[in-house]
Protein backbone atom coordinates (compact mmCIF):
# COMPACT_ATOMS: atom_id res chain seq x y z
CA UNK A 1 0.00 0.00 0.00
CA UNK A 2 0.76 3.40 -0.96
CA UNK A 3 0.78 6.29 0.99
CA UNK A 4 -1.53 9.18 -0.75
CA UNK A 5 0.33 11.67 0.95
CA UNK A 6 3.90 10.99 -0.41
CA UNK A 7 2.74 10.40 -3.83
CA UNK A 8 4.50 12.43 -6.71
CA UNK A 9 1.60 14.52 -8.11
CA UNK A 10 2.09 17.00 -10.37
CA UNK A 11 -0.47 19.81 -9.39
CA UNK A 12 0.42 21.79 -12.43
CA UNK A 13 -0.66 19.03 -15.02
CA UNK A 14 -3.52 20.58 -15.58
CA UNK A 15 -2.76 23.99 -15.99
CA UNK A 16 0.05 22.70 -18.70
CA UNK A 17 -2.28 20.67 -20.79
CA UNK A 18 -5.07 23.50 -20.55
CA UNK A 19 -2.55 26.10 -21.57
CA UNK A 20 -2.27 24.93 -24.79
CA UNK A 21 -5.74 24.06 -25.75
CA UNK A 22 -5.03 21.95 -28.59
CA UNK A 23 -7.79 19.65 -29.06
CA UNK A 24 -6.96 19.54 -33.01
CA UNK A 25 -4.48 16.20 -33.55
CA UNK A 26 -3.64 14.81 -37.09
CA UNK A 27 -3.83 16.39 -39.82
CA UNK A 28 -6.66 18.20 -41.97
CA UNK A 29 -7.37 17.09 -45.54
CA UNK A 30 -8.99 19.48 -47.77
CA UNK A 31 -10.37 17.88 -50.77
CA UNK A 32 -12.24 18.52 -53.72
CA UNK A 33 -14.24 16.81 -56.35
CA UNK A 34 -15.56 17.65 -59.66
CA UNK A 35 -19.36 17.08 -60.12
CA UNK A 36 -20.91 17.36 -63.44
CA UNK A 37 -20.10 20.55 -65.56
CA UNK A 38 -18.08 23.01 -63.79
CA UNK A 39 -19.17 22.57 -60.27
CA UNK A 40 -17.17 21.09 -57.56
CA UNK A 41 -17.15 19.98 -54.00
CA UNK A 42 -14.95 20.86 -51.09
CA UNK A 43 -14.70 18.25 -48.34
CA UNK A 44 -12.72 18.65 -44.90
CA UNK A 45 -11.89 15.19 -43.52
CA UNK A 46 -10.03 14.90 -40.12
CA UNK A 47 -11.70 18.03 -38.22
CA UNK A 48 -11.36 16.29 -34.15
CA UNK A 49 -14.43 15.18 -32.51
CA UNK A 50 -14.23 17.90 -30.00
CA UNK A 51 -15.44 20.36 -32.46
CA UNK A 52 -18.59 20.98 -33.04
CA UNK A 53 -19.02 20.73 -36.72
CA UNK A 54 -22.44 21.99 -36.92
CA UNK A 55 -21.87 25.26 -35.84
CA UNK A 56 -18.29 24.81 -37.97
CA UNK A 57 -20.43 24.70 -41.11
CA UNK A 58 -23.08 27.03 -40.22
CA UNK A 59 -20.03 29.53 -39.58
CA UNK A 60 -18.83 28.36 -42.87
CA UNK A 61 -21.89 28.70 -44.84
CA UNK A 62 -22.01 32.45 -43.63
CA UNK A 63 -18.86 33.69 -44.24
CA UNK A 64 -17.77 31.48 -47.73
CA UNK A 65 -21.66 32.38 -49.16
CA UNK A 66 -22.28 28.48 -50.35
CA UNK A 67 -24.39 25.47 -49.06
CA UNK A 68 -22.87 22.90 -46.77
CA UNK A 69 -24.14 20.11 -44.56
CA UNK A 70 -21.86 17.60 -42.19
CA UNK A 71 -21.58 13.89 -42.97
CA UNK A 72 -21.66 11.04 -41.20
CA UNK A 73 -18.98 8.26 -42.28
CA UNK A 74 -17.89 5.14 -40.30
CA UNK A 75 -14.56 4.89 -41.21
CA UNK A 76 -13.94 8.87 -41.14
CA UNK A 77 -16.03 10.22 -38.41
CA UNK A 78 -17.80 13.50 -39.40
CA UNK A 79 -16.90 15.10 -42.75
CA UNK A 80 -17.69 18.81 -43.34
CA UNK A 81 -19.19 19.38 -47.36
CA UNK A 82 -19.24 22.56 -48.91
CA UNK A 83 -20.17 23.24 -52.39
CA UNK A 84 -17.91 24.87 -54.57
CA UNK A 85 -13.75 25.48 -54.80
CA UNK A 86 -13.59 26.64 -50.89
CA UNK A 87 -9.65 24.92 -50.45
CA UNK A 88 -8.66 28.71 -50.32
CA UNK A 89 -11.29 29.83 -47.99
CA UNK A 90 -11.48 27.52 -45.85
CA UNK A 91 -7.43 27.04 -45.05
CA UNK A 92 -7.48 30.76 -44.37
CA UNK A 93 -10.93 30.21 -41.84
CA UNK A 94 -9.43 27.45 -40.24
CA UNK A 95 -6.38 28.89 -39.41
CA UNK A 96 -7.81 32.74 -38.62
CA UNK A 97 -10.13 30.92 -35.98
CA UNK A 98 -7.32 28.96 -34.09
CA UNK A 99 -8.83 25.37 -35.16
CA UNK A 100 -6.20 24.38 -36.96
CA UNK A 101 -2.70 25.27 -37.67
CA UNK A 102 -1.15 25.95 -40.86
CA UNK A 103 1.32 22.53 -40.74
CA UNK A 104 -2.03 20.61 -40.00
CA UNK A 105 -4.08 21.59 -43.13
CA UNK A 106 -3.39 19.34 -46.11
CA UNK A 107 -4.73 20.31 -49.05
CA UNK A 108 -5.53 17.72 -52.15
CA UNK A 109 -6.43 17.94 -55.60
CA UNK A 110 -4.77 20.24 -58.07
CA UNK B 1 7.07 33.47 -74.52
CA UNK B 2 6.13 37.45 -74.29
CA UNK B 3 6.30 37.48 -70.60
CA UNK B 4 9.77 35.56 -70.67
CA UNK B 5 10.84 37.79 -73.30
CA UNK B 6 9.93 40.90 -70.94
CA UNK B 7 11.19 39.56 -68.19
CA UNK B 8 14.50 38.92 -69.91
CA UNK B 9 15.05 42.36 -71.30
CA UNK B 10 15.86 44.48 -68.52
CA UNK B 11 18.11 41.81 -66.33
CA UNK B 12 19.85 41.64 -69.78
CA UNK B 13 20.75 45.60 -70.01
CA UNK B 14 21.47 45.40 -66.31
CA UNK B 15 24.04 42.49 -66.92
CA UNK B 16 25.72 44.01 -69.54
CA UNK B 17 26.42 46.92 -67.37
CA UNK B 18 27.45 45.38 -64.80
CA UNK B 19 29.15 42.32 -66.63
CA UNK B 20 31.33 45.30 -68.90
CA UNK B 21 32.52 46.80 -66.05
CA UNK B 22 33.34 43.17 -64.34
CA UNK B 23 35.33 42.67 -67.99
CA UNK B 24 37.09 45.65 -67.72
CA UNK B 25 39.72 44.07 -65.06
CA UNK B 26 39.95 41.21 -67.19
CA UNK B 27 40.95 43.69 -70.32
CA UNK B 28 42.72 46.07 -68.77
CA UNK B 29 44.90 43.16 -67.17
CA UNK B 30 45.11 41.46 -70.88
CA UNK B 31 46.29 44.78 -72.12
CA UNK B 32 48.75 45.52 -69.73
CA UNK B 33 50.04 41.50 -70.01
CA UNK B 34 49.64 39.53 -73.48
CA UNK B 35 46.35 39.31 -75.28
CA UNK B 36 45.97 35.72 -75.35
CA UNK B 37 45.51 35.72 -71.64
CA UNK B 38 42.05 37.16 -72.04
CA UNK B 39 40.60 34.79 -74.33
CA UNK B 40 41.52 32.20 -71.20
CA UNK B 41 40.31 34.13 -69.05
CA UNK B 42 36.83 34.79 -71.00
CA UNK B 43 36.29 31.15 -71.37
CA UNK B 44 37.00 30.49 -67.78
CA UNK B 45 34.23 33.15 -66.73
CA UNK B 46 31.33 31.38 -69.42
CA UNK B 47 32.65 28.65 -67.68
CA UNK B 48 32.17 29.26 -63.90
CA UNK B 49 28.79 30.82 -65.24
CA UNK B 50 27.43 27.64 -66.82
CA UNK B 51 28.53 26.09 -63.41
CA UNK B 52 26.40 28.44 -61.11
CA UNK B 53 23.60 28.24 -63.56
CA UNK B 54 21.50 25.94 -61.77
CA UNK B 55 22.20 26.01 -58.13
CA UNK B 56 20.13 25.16 -55.85
CA UNK B 57 18.01 26.86 -53.22
CA UNK B 58 19.87 26.30 -50.48
CA UNK B 59 23.13 27.58 -51.62
CA UNK B 60 21.42 30.47 -53.18
CA UNK B 61 20.10 31.81 -49.67
CA UNK B 62 23.50 31.22 -48.51
CA UNK B 63 25.26 33.18 -51.44
CA UNK B 64 22.57 35.69 -51.27
CA UNK B 65 23.40 36.66 -47.73
CA UNK B 66 26.80 37.71 -49.06
CA UNK B 67 25.78 39.62 -51.94
CA UNK B 68 23.47 42.14 -49.77
CA UNK B 69 26.63 43.03 -47.74
CA UNK B 70 28.87 42.98 -50.68
CA UNK B 71 27.10 46.45 -52.24
CA UNK B 72 28.79 49.18 -50.50
CA UNK B 73 32.36 47.19 -51.45
CA UNK B 74 31.61 46.31 -55.28
CA UNK B 75 30.63 49.56 -55.77
CA UNK B 76 34.08 51.22 -54.91
CA UNK B 77 35.58 48.71 -56.74
CA UNK B 78 34.14 49.67 -59.78
CA UNK B 79 35.48 52.94 -59.33
CA UNK B 80 39.08 52.12 -59.51
CA UNK B 81 38.43 50.08 -62.30
CA UNK B 82 36.86 52.19 -64.43
CA UNK B 83 39.39 54.73 -63.66
CA UNK B 84 42.01 51.95 -64.59
CA UNK B 85 40.52 50.56 -67.65
CA UNK B 86 40.75 51.33 -71.38
CA UNK B 87 39.07 49.08 -72.70
CA UNK B 88 39.64 47.80 -76.34
CA UNK B 89 36.42 47.65 -78.22
CA UNK B 90 36.83 44.26 -79.76
CA UNK B 91 36.85 42.32 -76.50
CA UNK B 92 33.63 44.17 -76.08
CA UNK B 93 31.83 42.49 -78.81
CA UNK B 94 33.52 39.33 -77.49
CA UNK B 95 31.48 39.32 -74.40
CA UNK B 96 28.38 40.17 -75.87
CA UNK B 97 28.63 36.88 -77.97
CA UNK B 98 29.53 35.50 -75.22
CA UNK B 99 26.18 36.69 -73.29
CA UNK B 100 23.59 35.98 -76.54
CA UNK B 101 24.76 32.55 -75.85
CA UNK B 102 24.41 31.90 -72.40
CA UNK B 103 21.16 33.50 -72.18
CA UNK B 104 20.00 31.06 -74.81
CA UNK B 105 20.78 28.37 -72.84
CA UNK B 106 18.87 29.91 -69.85
CA UNK B 107 16.00 29.99 -71.99
CA UNK B 108 16.27 26.62 -73.49
CA UNK B 109 16.71 25.68 -69.23
CA UNK B 110 13.22 27.39 -68.39
CA UNK B 111 10.94 25.39 -71.50
CA UNK B 112 12.66 22.02 -70.40
CA UNK B 113 12.54 22.43 -67.09
CA UNK B 114 8.67 22.43 -65.66
CA UNK B 115 9.13 21.31 -62.25
CA UNK B 116 10.87 24.20 -60.85
CA UNK B 117 9.73 26.66 -63.18
CA UNK B 118 7.74 29.01 -60.61
CA UNK B 119 10.56 29.17 -58.16
CA UNK B 120 13.42 29.95 -60.65
CA UNK B 121 11.43 32.91 -62.58
CA UNK B 122 12.12 34.49 -58.65
CA UNK B 123 14.98 33.28 -58.38
CA UNK B 124 16.19 34.78 -60.99
CA UNK B 125 17.33 38.03 -60.02
CA UNK B 126 19.67 36.22 -57.33
CA UNK B 127 21.03 33.74 -60.20
CA UNK B 128 22.31 36.90 -61.87
CA UNK B 129 23.53 38.67 -58.57
CA UNK B 130 25.09 35.16 -57.44
CA UNK B 131 26.78 35.28 -60.62
CA UNK B 132 28.03 38.49 -60.73
CA UNK B 133 29.84 37.77 -57.71
CA UNK B 134 31.20 34.78 -58.31
CA UNK B 135 32.86 36.78 -60.88
CA UNK B 136 33.82 38.93 -58.40
CA UNK B 137 35.35 36.85 -55.78
CA UNK B 138 37.39 35.34 -58.99
CA UNK B 139 38.33 38.62 -59.79
CA UNK B 140 39.28 39.70 -55.92
CA UNK B 141 41.24 36.43 -55.29
CA UNK B 142 44.43 37.59 -56.17
CA UNK B 143 43.67 40.90 -54.34
CA UNK B 144 41.78 39.70 -51.28
CA UNK B 145 44.15 38.16 -49.05
CA UNK B 146 46.54 41.54 -49.61
CA UNK B 147 44.01 43.58 -48.65
CA UNK B 148 44.30 42.69 -44.42
CA UNK B 149 48.02 40.91 -44.76
CA UNK B 150 49.46 44.70 -44.86
CA UNK B 151 47.11 46.26 -42.16
CA UNK B 152 46.56 45.83 -38.88
CA UNK B 153 42.57 46.09 -39.33
CA UNK B 154 39.73 43.62 -38.40
CA UNK B 155 38.66 41.39 -41.26
CA UNK B 156 34.96 42.60 -42.69
CA UNK B 157 32.41 40.02 -42.63
CA UNK B 158 32.03 39.94 -46.05
CA UNK B 159 36.13 39.39 -46.88
CA UNK B 160 35.85 36.46 -44.46
CA UNK B 161 32.54 35.09 -45.96
CA UNK B 162 34.35 35.64 -49.64
CA UNK B 163 37.50 33.84 -48.38
CA UNK B 164 35.55 30.60 -46.82
CA UNK B 165 33.12 30.46 -50.26
CA UNK B 166 37.15 30.57 -52.65
CA UNK B 167 38.50 27.62 -50.06
CA UNK B 168 35.31 25.38 -50.22
CA UNK B 169 35.26 26.01 -53.78
CA UNK B 170 39.16 24.88 -54.55
CA UNK B 171 38.74 22.34 -52.09
CA UNK B 172 36.01 20.67 -53.24
CA UNK B 173 34.83 21.63 -56.36
CA UNK B 174 32.49 18.63 -56.99
CA UNK B 175 30.25 20.10 -54.20
CA UNK B 176 29.59 23.08 -56.46
CA UNK B 177 29.20 21.17 -59.56
CA UNK B 178 27.64 17.85 -57.93
CA UNK B 179 24.86 19.77 -56.18
CA UNK B 180 23.56 21.82 -59.07
CA UNK B 181 21.81 18.17 -60.07
CA UNK B 182 18.65 19.49 -61.75
CA UNK B 183 15.62 17.63 -62.46
CA UNK B 184 14.49 18.04 -65.71
CA UNK B 185 11.45 16.14 -67.51
CA UNK B 186 9.12 16.89 -70.25
CA UNK B 187 5.42 18.74 -69.44
CA UNK B 188 2.71 16.14 -68.78
CA UNK B 189 0.09 16.16 -72.54
CA UNK B 190 -2.86 16.54 -71.47
CA UNK B 191 -5.40 16.28 -74.05
CA UNK B 192 -9.08 16.50 -73.24
CA UNK B 193 -11.30 13.70 -74.55
CA UNK B 194 -15.06 14.81 -75.51
CA UNK B 195 -16.15 16.49 -72.38
CA UNK B 196 -16.29 14.55 -69.49
CA UNK B 197 -12.94 12.82 -69.87
CA UNK B 198 -9.27 13.84 -69.94
CA UNK B 199 -6.11 11.97 -71.50
CA UNK B 200 -2.52 11.95 -70.00
CA UNK B 201 -1.09 10.84 -73.07
CA UNK B 202 2.42 10.46 -72.19
CA UNK B 203 1.64 9.06 -68.31
CA UNK B 204 4.35 5.71 -68.92
CA UNK B 205 6.83 8.03 -70.26
CA UNK B 206 6.57 10.03 -67.24
CA UNK B 207 6.76 7.26 -65.17
CA UNK B 208 10.08 5.91 -66.58
CA UNK B 209 11.20 9.09 -66.24
CA UNK B 210 10.77 9.38 -62.72
CA UNK B 211 11.42 5.43 -62.13
CA UNK B 212 8.27 4.73 -60.71
CA UNK B 213 5.58 1.87 -60.51
CA UNK B 214 3.00 3.02 -63.01
CA UNK B 215 0.40 2.03 -60.78
CA UNK B 216 2.11 3.69 -57.79
CA UNK B 217 1.93 7.00 -59.81
CA UNK B 218 -1.78 6.13 -60.66
CA UNK B 219 -2.82 5.37 -57.56
CA UNK B 220 -1.71 8.62 -56.35
CA UNK B 221 -3.14 11.09 -59.05
CA UNK B 222 -6.44 9.45 -58.62
CA UNK B 223 -6.70 9.82 -54.96
CA UNK B 224 -5.44 13.15 -55.02
CA UNK B 225 -7.60 14.30 -57.89
CA UNK B 226 -10.50 12.20 -56.64
CA UNK B 227 -11.43 10.49 -59.46
CA UNK B 228 -11.45 7.33 -61.40
CA UNK B 229 -9.45 6.38 -64.06
CA UNK B 230 -7.27 3.94 -66.42
CA UNK B 231 -4.28 3.40 -68.66
CA UNK B 232 -5.74 2.49 -72.10
CA UNK B 233 -4.20 -0.19 -74.43
CA UNK B 234 -2.40 3.09 -75.99
CA UNK B 235 -0.63 3.10 -73.02
CA UNK B 236 -2.11 6.56 -71.81
CA UNK B 237 -4.22 7.33 -68.96
CA UNK B 238 -7.63 8.39 -68.88
CA UNK B 239 -9.14 10.53 -66.04
CA UNK B 240 -12.73 10.84 -65.52
CA UNK B 241 -13.20 15.01 -64.87
CA UNK B 242 -12.38 18.12 -66.66
CA UNK B 243 -8.17 18.56 -66.04
CA UNK B 244 -5.95 20.89 -67.73
CA UNK B 245 -2.17 20.55 -67.67
CA UNK B 246 -1.10 23.21 -64.98
CA UNK B 247 -3.39 20.94 -62.38
CA UNK B 248 -1.85 17.64 -63.67
CA UNK B 249 1.78 19.39 -63.12
CA UNK B 250 1.05 20.49 -59.80
CA UNK B 251 -0.48 17.13 -58.45
CA UNK B 252 3.11 15.77 -60.49
CA UNK B 253 5.14 18.07 -58.92
CA UNK B 254 3.33 17.18 -55.28
CA UNK B 255 4.18 12.98 -55.97
CA UNK B 256 7.80 14.29 -56.67
CA UNK B 257 8.45 15.71 -54.06
CA UNK B 258 6.76 13.29 -51.84
CA UNK B 259 8.10 10.07 -53.57
CA UNK B 260 10.92 10.73 -55.54
CA UNK B 261 13.03 12.95 -54.04
CA UNK B 262 15.28 12.60 -50.96
CA UNK B 263 13.35 14.18 -48.35
CA UNK B 264 17.20 14.51 -46.46
CA UNK B 265 19.01 16.00 -49.65
CA UNK B 266 16.66 16.00 -52.49
CA UNK B 267 18.55 14.36 -55.20
CA UNK B 268 15.86 12.08 -57.64
CA UNK B 269 18.18 9.41 -57.35
CA UNK B 270 15.80 7.07 -55.02
CA UNK B 271 13.92 3.57 -54.77
CA UNK B 272 10.95 2.94 -54.25
CA UNK B 273 10.58 -0.17 -52.11
CA UNK B 274 7.93 -1.89 -50.30
CA UNK B 275 8.31 -3.52 -46.47
CA UNK B 276 5.68 -4.50 -44.37
CA UNK B 277 2.74 -2.36 -45.72
CA UNK B 278 4.80 0.31 -45.93
CA UNK B 279 6.91 2.64 -48.55
CA UNK B 280 10.21 3.04 -47.85
CA UNK B 281 12.28 5.67 -49.85
CA UNK B 282 15.62 4.53 -50.24
CA UNK B 283 18.50 7.23 -51.18
CA UNK B 284 21.17 6.04 -53.45
CA UNK B 285 23.04 9.18 -53.17
CA UNK B 286 23.69 9.64 -49.45
CA UNK B 287 21.97 6.71 -48.43
CA UNK B 288 18.69 7.69 -46.04
CA UNK B 289 16.10 5.58 -45.71
CA UNK B 290 12.75 6.72 -44.33
CA UNK B 291 8.87 6.14 -44.86
CA UNK B 292 6.52 8.08 -47.00
CA UNK B 293 2.76 8.82 -46.56
CA UNK B 294 0.67 6.02 -47.38
CA UNK B 295 -2.08 6.68 -50.22
CA UNK B 296 -5.52 7.43 -49.35
CA UNK B 297 -8.33 8.33 -51.49
CA UNK B 298 -9.60 9.02 -48.34
CA UNK B 299 -13.33 10.34 -48.09
CA UNK B 300 -15.23 10.57 -51.24
CA UNK B 301 -18.33 12.42 -51.39
CA UNK B 302 -21.61 10.88 -53.85
CA UNK B 303 -21.40 12.90 -56.86
CA UNK B 304 -22.85 10.62 -59.32
CA UNK B 305 -26.65 9.80 -59.13
CA UNK B 306 -28.20 8.04 -56.45
CA UNK B 307 -30.16 6.19 -57.81
CA UNK B 308 -27.64 4.49 -60.08
CA UNK B 309 -25.82 3.67 -56.85
CA UNK B 310 -28.80 2.44 -55.25
CA UNK B 311 -29.84 0.19 -58.20
CA UNK B 312 -26.08 -0.87 -58.52
CA UNK B 313 -25.79 -2.22 -54.82
CA UNK B 314 -29.45 -3.64 -55.13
Amino acid sequence: MSIQNLNTFDPFADAIKGSDDDVQDGLVHIRIQQRNGRKTLTTVQGLSSEYDLKKIVRACKKEFACNGTVIEHPEYGEVLQLQGDQRENICQWLTKSGLAKPDQLKVHGF
Amino acid sequence: MTEEDAMFDPKLTKKKKKKKTGFDLDAAIADSGNVGMDASENSKAEKENMEVDPAPIEDDEALDLESFGKKKKKKKKFNLEELEAALPETKKEENNDNQVEENEVDEIDLNLDFTKEKKKKKKKKDLEELIEDRKENENNENEEPSQWVGSDRDYTYDELLARVFNIMKEKNPDMVAGKKQKFVMRPPQVVRIGTKKTSFSNFTEICKTLHRQPKHLLDFLLAELGTSGSVDGNSQLIIKGRFQQKQIENVLRRYIKEYVTCHTCRSPDTILQKDTRLFFLQCETCGSRCSVASIKSGFQAVTGKRAAIRAKNA
